[in-house]
């Protein structure tokens, strides 16, 4: 050990936020700047399997860097780092920390605080994110949804879903196809319905009276809260 | 050989029938004339060898063989009446904490250079054996029945075969009751692919000759046997295969003679 004190804020090795070279091509010219030692790593959008990420940190772990943190705002990223049992944070999608979105147009800063996630929500998956949630995909039984925001599922929802998860009780729940096991709104916890949904009918379940009740989904389906 | 399949057989659940799905597919494999060896990864709960009747025949293990103290030919049990089919128990029971994910990787890049399938038959759960097992798998055949806690399980399982890289991952569904389906008493066939999303590679009925079979060790595929389960295992091993062959309809499934089709008429009828 020595009597050096070690950085306040370790160096944070960002992966290129457009997807346009594999990192094994992108990452050699990378290592020369990097100071040795532990280092933090930003994922970014970048979805990597175990495989992968295993091979990544393999190659920085040659060079001689050990990662003490990965970043990443992609969930299977996320699902294989915790397999890995490496520590992990999801990246807040703030615009401010994000350099990948800071050349998109104007008009998607609206929706900044809207996560999109593709693919189906299997059984055990779970998803939480700050402010909108919009799942393009299935939530399997046993999965689970959660957002500080509204909670949106194009596809069916029949795991569970938290709209409001920090107390807005302003907050929604829409699904093409609703039929969850148990559904909650900021403190308020209801069960799924018992009888079948018609089909073709996108619904969303909101706080009335105290109380969850569902009703054919509103337009506009994304409607800007406050 | 580098054309070899690594195809790991697992469910989440237990009891839905990996093992023996394991074994009838290994015999029916073989007797189509491809090189097979099925590895029992569940090697604490090891019962595969009793399924193809070999439990007296082994003498090494997979432990054997990483340690260097016999060769791969000694260790693998041929099967007798079927020599394209070998069986390699990973482990011995009474070791369960030898085994890493980087040893079965080991066990089968030895394999897949003699065999044109290598199956792995994945213990239940999603615990370290699932571990062990998939980081050896290129692909995969998730089993499950149809009953709501198989169907989650296997959903799950799934879930974690995707971020492990495992793909292509299908589907086969087990102990099937066409006359329950019928009645609306069970999962019906699309219930089951609407939430796993998977492509079905068979279905397989409710057949008590399995159970006799398991208990005789002598897997039902082996004699070209009539029964249901057989016919199925056979055309499963067909379709990996790469042949289209079409999917049975439960619902059309003649059980017994025109009595039980009059009937089955009958009941679609009422409804």
């Amino acid at each position: 050990m020595t009597d050096e004190p070690t950085p306040q804020v370790p160096y944070c090795l960002r992966l290129p936020g457009f997807r346009s070279v594999a990192w094994q091509q992108w990452l050699p010219a990378q290592l020369p700047s990097i100071p040795p030692g532990a280092i933090d790593l930003d994922i970014g959008d970048w979805s990597l399997s175990c495989r992968d990420l295993d091979e990544l940190l393999h190659a920085l772990q040659q060079a001689g860097h050990e990662v003490q943190l990965l970043i990443t705002r992609c969930r299977d990223t996320l699902i294989s780092a915790a397999a890995l049992g490496l520590p992990v944070r999801e990246a807040s999608n703030d615009i401010h920390t994000s350099e990948a979105r800071d050349d998109q147009p104007n008009e998607t800063k609206t929706h900044v605080d809207l996560t999109v996630h593709r693919g189906t929500l299997r059984s055990g998956d779970h998803i939480e994110t700050r402010g909108h949630l919009l799942i393009v995909g299935d939530v399997n039984p046993g999965g689970s949804a959660s957002a500080e925001g509204d909670v949106y599922v194009w596809g069916r929802l029949r795991g569970r879903a938290h709209a409001g998860s920090k107390g807005n009780s302003n907050a929604k729940i829409v699904a093409l196809q609703l039929r969850p096991l148990q559904l909650r709104i900021a403190e308020l916890v209801a069960r799924g319905p018992e009888e079948q949904p018609q089909p073709g009918l996108a619904e969303q379940a909101c706080v009335l009276d105290g109380a969850i009740s569902i009703e054919p989904a509103s337009a506009p389906f994304f409607a800007q809260q406050t | 050989m580098t054309n070899s399949r690594t195809i790991l057989i697992c469910s989440g659940k237990g009891g839905v029938g990996k093992t023996t799905l394991t074994a009838n597919l290994g015999i029916a494999l073989a007797g189509q004339g491809a090189r097979t060896v099925v590895l029992d990864a569940d090697f604490g709960l090891r019962n595969l060898d009793l399924l193809l009747g070999l439990e007296n025949r082994i003498v090494f293990t997979a432990q054997e063989v990483l340690a260097e103290t016999c060769r791969l030919d000694q260790a693998l049990v041929k099967h007798k009446q079927e020599p394209n089919l070998a069986l390699l128990p990973a482990g011995n029971p009474r070791m369960l904490e030898w085994l890493k994910p980087e040893d079965m990787q080991t066990i089968v890049g030895m394999l897949s250079e003699r065999f044109d399938y290598v199956l792995i038959d994945c213990p239940a759960g999603i615990e370290d054996g699932f571990k062990n097992a998939v980081a050896a798998a290129k692909e995969a055949i998730v089993i499950t029945t149809p009953e709501v806690s198989a169907v989650r399980d296997a959903d799950r399982v799934i879930g974690l075969l995707n971020t492990n890289g495992v793909s292509p991952v299908q589907l086969v569904l087990n102990r099937v009751r066409p006359k329950m389906m019928a009645n609306q008493e069970m999962l019906a066939v699309d219930d089951v692919t609407d939430i796993l999303a998977l492509p079905l590679l068979g279905l397989v009925l409710e057949d008590e000759q399995v159970i006799v079979s398991t208990n005789r060790g002598e897997p039902l595929t082996l004699n070209g046997h009539a029964s249901p389960a057989a016919k199925a295992y056979g055309n499963i091993a067909r379709r990996l295969q790469g042949e289209d062959i079409p999917l049975m309809d439960p619902a059309k499934s003649g059980r017994r003679g025109i009595r039980a089709r009059v009937r089955q008429l009958m009941q679609t009828k009422i409804f």
